[in-house]
């Protein structure tokens, strides 16, 4: 028996989602020529202004834009649920825009003042306008899911590490806290990164690599355990942080956030197994591989907190750890991620009146693949040899790689602007 | 017996325009990935009744495919009204998927 419901969400304008993804494409290609312009810093130590505006244009222009832009377009399909406001979206879309440049340029020149600070301003209004729009769509949908769960958990913790981030750009000028920036600072990045990144990516990711793979594989039960160990783990680093910090209780949260991110490869692996399409392609292979990458910093974090117990903090291990994992992991999702979600974008703005009257092109047919692929060697080789000339400390090396990496980030935007610019075409 | 006939024949012209409407992501056919569920055709209401699925509900894709089902019908049976209704009960699943869909999978 069939029964009817007729049930597909309303989906979100591409003329909301698609600025996210242009931003973003211009911030990594910003943050590629920094990282060129700064490679020689990576021999240093990593309290380093070009240092800090490349990570900062890397996490909040590139990861943090791109992802906001996907989910205004994946959340109302997760949460079966329109999107509750687009002007709360293009607010984001310009109070995050316009707060991060200047927080990236406060950072280079290391003007603490009002660029930093006003960048930082803005940047929480961009995203306090996305958190309200995420959480009255949520709460008018009444489907509740564990993707749909990760997704706002993550926003609140992306809150949290901005509002923590802009104390610690005002503490640089008003001593808001008893001690100096530099100290909180890995509880700032790792309630982004593990917060804010890592509950994002799963909570989308476990959506999105079966339906790539068109599998029917869903775990509920395995991803709730997911995400009650990567909080649990989360709240127990911030809690030794602050009151009892020492390097071997360290250990304790980060094999929490370890059996966690196991128990998501263990259910990537199913999905991957119950597929019905057998052959897997480029965008998602490079996905999949990004969740592997991540053993190389979480191998970093276990060398440093060996260093810590037993000699002291090892600095070109910090600079590996935070590398690793922006030019790394969520680098490696988001290049393969973009052309998964974006030609569909695009497909669904030229074709959607089109198709049925003809033989259309298929989404994966509106960007270069000859460009995809090369772009995949130039960036996995800069990946590789970058993360050798932090480990040598060898300037040339690192000039080599920054080099292959803005390669990478050209042919991301060459390929983006062949697929924005795609003209109808009906057989 | 002879509407019954009629109607057998329309529904061969349905499922074959109906061939022509890839899922975009898939690059395969909704006929033969199984997702039309039913059509009934109403003759002297010139009406036409489409029950499909989507391979996932959470498919972003769905409003476009169901358009072109949408479409493809029109096309193919000019003046009459096309109603397409998209239900996930019951749910989609591989078995659904034709042998000619299968071995197209299994070359991709």
């Amino acid at each position: 028996m069939i029964t009817s419901t007729n049930s597909l969400v309303k989906n979100t304008s591409y003329k909301i989602v698609i600025p996210f993804y242009l931003y973003a494409a211009l911030s990594f290609l910003i943050a590629a020529v920094l990282l060129l312009s700064a490679a020689g810093a990576f021999t240093g130590h990593y309290f380093n202004p070009h240092i800090l505006a490349v990570t900062h244009m890397m996490a909040l222009g590139w990861g943090a834009m791109i992802i906001l832009g996907a989910s205004h377009q994946l959340v109302p399909v997760l949460i079966e649920e329109g999107l509750y406001s687009e002007r709360l979206a293009y607010a984001s879309l310009i109070l995050a825009g316009t707060g991060i440049p200047l927080l990236a340029y406060g950072f280079y020149v290391f003007n603490m003042g009002w660029p930093a600070q006003w960048g930082a301003i803005l940047v929480n209004a961009g995203l306090a306008a996305y958190l309200v729009n995420l959480t009255v769509s949520i709460l008018k949908s009444r489907h509740e899911n564990v993707h749909a769960v990760f997704v706002f958990t993550a926003v609140l913790w992306l809150l949290l590490t901005t509002l923590f981030g802009l104390l610690l750009v005002f503490n640089f000028t008003h001593s808001i806290f008893p001690k100096d920036s530099l100290y909180f600072l890995s509880l700032h990045a790792h309630m982004g990164i593990i917060g804010w990144f890592l509950l994002m990516v799963i909570g989308i990711g476990s959506r999105l690599i079966p339906m790539f793979l068109i599998s029917k594989h869903t775990d509920a039960k395995t991803l709730w355990k997911v995400y009650y160990l990567i909080n649990a783990g989360l709240g127990a680093f911030i809690f030794i942080f602050l009151f009892f910090p020492n390097g071997l209780l360290y250990a304790l949260p980060s094999l929490l956030v370890a059996a966690g991110l196991a128990l998501f490869g263990k259910y990537c692996r199913a999905a991957y197994r119950q597929r019905i399409r057998k052959q897997v392609d480029d965008q998602v292979k490079l996905s999949l591989l990004s969740v592997f990458m991540l053993a190389i910093p979480f191998a970093s974090l276990l060398l440093i907190i060996c260093f810590l117990i037993f000699n002291g903090r090892q600095l070109n291990l910090v600079l590996l750890y935070g590398f690793t994992i922006f030019f790394g992991w969520i680098t490696a999702i988001i290049l393969g991620m973009t052309f998964k979600t974006l030609p569909f974008i695009v497909w669904n703005k030229v074709y959607h009146q089109k198709a049925g009257l003809g033989k259309t092109p298929s989404p994966k047919d509106l960007f270069s693949d000859k460009i995809f692929r090369s772009m995949s060697i130039a960036y996995l080789s800069g990946f590789v040899l970058f993360s050798a000339g932090i480990l040598c400390a060898e300037v040339a090396v690192l000039n080599v790689a920054a080099f292959l990496l803005l390669a990478a980030a050209l042919l991301y935007n060459w390929n983006i602007f062949i697929l924005l610019a795609h003209k109808p075409e009906t057989k | 017996m002879n509407e019954i006939t009629n109607n057998e024949l329309k529904c061969t012209i349905a499922l074959a325009a109906l061939q022509h409407v890839d899922d975009p992501e898939i690059g395969l056919n909704v006929v033969d990935l199984g997702l039309i569920y039913q059509i009934d055709f109403d003759e002297p209401g010139h009406q036409i009744y489409v029950s499909m699925t989507l391979t996932t509900q959470f498919c972003p894709m769905g409003a476009s495919i169901s358009s072109a089902v949408k479409q493809a019908l029109e096309q193919a049976f000019p003046g009459e009204q096309v109603n397409v209704n998209v239900v996930f009960d019951p749910p989609w699943n591989n078995t659904r998927i034709s042998e000619e869909g299968q071995l197209f999978l299994n070359r991709r």
